[in-house]
């Protein structure tokens, strides 16, 4: 899982252009929406986009994303769950 | 009319008000090692397309001596710009995301920059202008006393209009790109 979620922060780092932003700058607890970050919502549908490319997964209805991005712990949780890739 | 000042950036060096900007880079990097000297503090420029990196540069430079001034909304203030290419590098960029049937991802971070008209919107939103956000695409032909002449007597027909960032801003590649902005005040 600490494999996963190294990679997941990399490629949020990569996709969103958060190009002051470290791996080691992203709390594995803390929101990634609201604060912190401070994404929005067109990173939010990126992060759906990058869901789908990458793991395979396709969330139908954007409202999941506010419960699957709320950290990147709960992220990492739900796609080794969903995975197909 | 009163010229406030004037700024030019090429891939190869920034003039500000007919002195050399100090930049030790060319090209694309160019305008990420202005963002970095001009201390923006303004983390979406890093999500932006070229073109508006290059406009968001250039008003960021331009402006940089109105002090805290400059973020006090007013209504009374334009961003009015001409190019020739538009937003035509991340149409392209973007097609390249849907092209292929089997790797078909369009981006929506790069979907909200094919309109060229987001660069004049991201320096009002910057800037808190108010006023008339304008971006008009233009044939490459007019001089850039021309250029500035109609684009200054447009934006002045409306009465409210104060001030203005006034000037062209065009984006082909990293090795081929200009702006020409100036700040005027009725």
């Amino acid at each position: 899982m600490e494999e996963l979620i190294q990679q997941l922060k990399e490629q949020i780092i990569e996709v969103l252009n958060l190009e002051d932003v470290t791996p080691a700058d992203i709390d594995n607890d803390a929101p990634l929406f609201g604060e912190g970050l401070g994404l929005d919502s067109i990173d939010a549908l990126e992060l759906i986009v990058m869901m789908e490319k990458e793991y395979g997964i396709k969330l139908k209805n954007p409202a999941e994303g506010k419960e699957i991005f709320k950290s990147i712990n709960v992220m990492a949780q739900y796609v080794n769950e969903h995975r197909t890739k | 009319m009163t010229h406030l000042g004037k700024i030019v950036i090429t891939p190869r060096g920034v003039e500000l008000n007919s002195q050399v900007y100090p930049t030790s880079q060319i090209g694309d990097a160019l305008l990420t090692a202005c963002y970095r000297s001009c201390h923006a503090d303004y983390p979406k420029f890093f999500k932006m397309d070229p073109l508006c990196r290059l406009g968001f540069i250039a008003s960021e430079l331009l402006l940089q001596s109105q002090d805290e001034e400059r973020f006090i909304p007013r209504e009374d203030r334009a961003v009015v710009l001409a190019s020739c290419n538009g937003c035509l590098h991340t149409d392209r960029h973007y097609a390249s995301t849907i092209h292929a049937g089997d790797n078909y991802f369009p981006s929506p971070a790069v979907f909200v920059y094919t309109l060229p008209n987001i660069v004049t919107g991201e320096i009002a939103i910057r800037n808190k202008y108010l006023g008339e956000s304008s971006m008009y695409i233009v044939e490459d032909g007019l001089t850039e006393e021309e250029l500035v002449q109609r684009l200054a007597e447009l934006t002045f027909q409306d009465p409210v209009t104060t001030s203005a960032i006034i000037g062209w801003v065009d984006y082909h590649d990293g090795d081929h790109y200009n702006a020409i902005l100036y700040l005027i005040q009725k």
